[in-house]
């Protein structure tokens, strides 16, 4: 009997090392994880200039009343991006830090690897973009709001994502895709041109 | 002395049976090798008939298309430093305006050398749904277009080179047909702002705005080719300034127009110059605002970084070889076809 146990116990003992070894293979397809964060965004922080000027830091983003909504965009050749719940802030309500946006001016996104995209005050009203559903086809917009989202999916944006923090279009319907090329990526500065 | 044989025996039989069922875990052997390739967004349908032709003929690698347009193609190597094997746009000067530069420390430029593989041309697409559509030829459709009623499609001029090469066609087409402002009627005139003309000797310049934005139905902006396509086929516009190859090979009707404008015949590049186009603001801090007028060549190259150049080398012969056979949707065959390098 001591024997067989031994025997058990080995047996045991193998099948435990060889899940072990093969646990690897249960993972993503290309074995590394994305992180949450890039190390990099410790320095980040965002510059508003309007008719003063303000720097923010990801915390001080995050004091400021929060938007979640749903985002979904889709690139010029059709990639769709998302669905995502997103959260941010408004750009109205950062603008509003540096003396707020009239009727007729513009608000100039920028990025640090030189992408730049304007918004008229329209837009920041959610004003004149077009929304298709997720086949694509276009439909009337819903409300929309235009928001610099930090959180995606409930966890800080990453880096491949445009993070620590990028423009998003974000409406209370789901299922609204709007096009990507004003979801500005890894935004640092926003500027109020007034007109 | 039976007990621990058939224990070992069950061991052994475990251990092979979960070696075989994860044997496609080591990542050695059978993978395919993948080819990423960066592609303008013009030539999603032939660069996917090339995918699979390509992968058929090379059982091992996985051919990985994705399509931008042609300015964003570059900076994914450029700018976002992302990895890729081959880079393929709709405009052939983007390569050493933007390429030609030094990638890193050891000097290495991004690429030093470009094929031009294709060329292709501006038409007037359209559907059997479109307004007028029994009635337009090559001869009036600039008189078709501009009639009440009818909603002609573009896209962003900020973002496609097909949309900033419409309002160069639209103001060509105003000296071709002696019809003066033609280019207001058709486009220009349809916009809030309307879009500022200024002529200084044989050059005439079309400023854009910061936003690019209808003032009535008449024009129909759209960020991409897709999304007009789309509106085309379902009767939300009634004509698109498209490239001739994607009309063809979303198998649309379409209008030929002169090759003193059409952007097609370098034999008329010194027309073509005479139009150039500033944008509303610089969208890419490595590129300007000015787009000029000028035979649309299609262009390919191997970034410094590819991770398979011998594979991409093959993959870039493979098109500038179907290239030349004047395929359906695909870029038109072109006269040279030797590399170019700085």
């Amino acid at each position: 009997m001591p024997g067989q146990k031994m025997q058990g116990l080995i047996l045991i003992a193998c099948c435990c090392l060889v899940l072990v070894l093969i646990s690897g293979c249960t993972g993503n397809a290309t074995g590394k994880s994305i992180p949450s964060a890039d190390p990099a965004f410790g320095n980040w922080d965002l510059t508003l200039n309007g008719t003063t000027q303000k720097v923010l830091t990801r915390s001080d983003l995050e004091t400021l009343p929060a938007v979640t909504a749903n985002g979904y965009a889709v690139s010029t050749t059709g990639i769709r991006f998302g669905p995502y719940t997103c959260k941010g802030v408004d750009l109205r309500d950062l603008t509003a830090l540096v003396g707020g946006i009239g009727e007729k001016d513009q608000i100039w996104v920028y990025a640090p690897d030189g992408y730049l995209w304007v918004f008229d005050a329209g837009q920041l009203n959610g004003k004149g973009f077009v929304t298709f559903n997720e086949s694509l086809r276009e439909v009337p917009s819903p409300p929309l709001k235009v928001i610099l989202m930090y959180e995606q999916d409930g966890k800080p944006v990453t880096y491949n994502d445009g993070g620590p923090a990028r423009v998003a279009i974000v409406s209370d319907s789901p299922g609204i895709v709007t096009e990507g090329s004003a979801w500005v990526k890894w935004v640092d500065r926003i500027e109020v041109h007034k007109k | 002395m039976k007990v621990i044989s058939v224990s070992w025996v069950l061991v052994l039989a475990i251990i092979a049976v979960l070696f075989v069922l994860t044997a496609g875990c080591t990542g050695t052997g059978k993978e395919k090798v993948p080819l990423r390739v960066y592609c303008a967004g013009s030539l999603i349908i032939p660069f996917g008939e090339a995918e699979k032709e390509f992968e058929a003929l090379h059982p091992g690698v996985d051919v990985q298309l994705e399509p931008h347009g042609s300015i964003q193609v570059i900076r994914q190597i450029t700018d976002l430093h992302r990895p890729g094997d081959v880079v393929a746009v709709a405009d052939e000067s983007l390569i050493p305006d933007l390429m030609y530069r030094r990638a890193g420390v050891d000097g290495t430029n991004y690429t030093d050398w470009y094929l031009p593989f294709g060329g292709n041309e501006m038409v007037i697409a359209f559907t059997n749904k479109s307004r007028y559509a029994s009635e337009i030829t090559e001869d009036n459709w600039y008189e078709v277009l501009s009639r009440p009623g009818v909603k002609v499609g573009l896209s962003n001029p900020m973002l496609d080179a097909a949309g900033y090469r419409a309002l160069i066609v639209a103001k060509l087409a105003e000296n071709e047909y002696h019809t003066s402002n033609l280019f207001g009627v058709l486009l220009g005139d349809h916009f809030d702002p309307r879009l500022t003309v200024r002529t200084v000797g044989q050059v005439t310049t079309i400023i854009l705005p910061e936003i690019v934005k209808p003032s009535d139905d008449h024009v129909v902006v759209r960020d991409g080719s897709i999304f007009l396509l789309s509106l085309l086929e379902a009767g939300g516009i009634d004509y698109a300034f498209e490239y001739r190859s994607v009309a063809e090979g979303k198998k649309l009707r379409w209008i030929r127009l002169p090759p003193s404008i059409n952007l097609g015949s370098p034999e008329y590049a010194k027309n073509y110059r005479t139009v150039n186009v500033i944008l509303g603001f610089q969208r890419f801090s490595s590129i300007g605002t000015e787009r000029v007028g000028v035979p649309i060549v299609y262009a390919v190259t191997i970034p410094y970084s590819a991770a398979h150049p011998e594979i991409a080398k093959e993959f870039v012969d493979y098109i500038a070889v179907e290239s030349q056979k004047g395929r359906p949707g695909w870029p038109s065959p072109v006269n040279r076809t030797e590399i170019i390098r700085e």
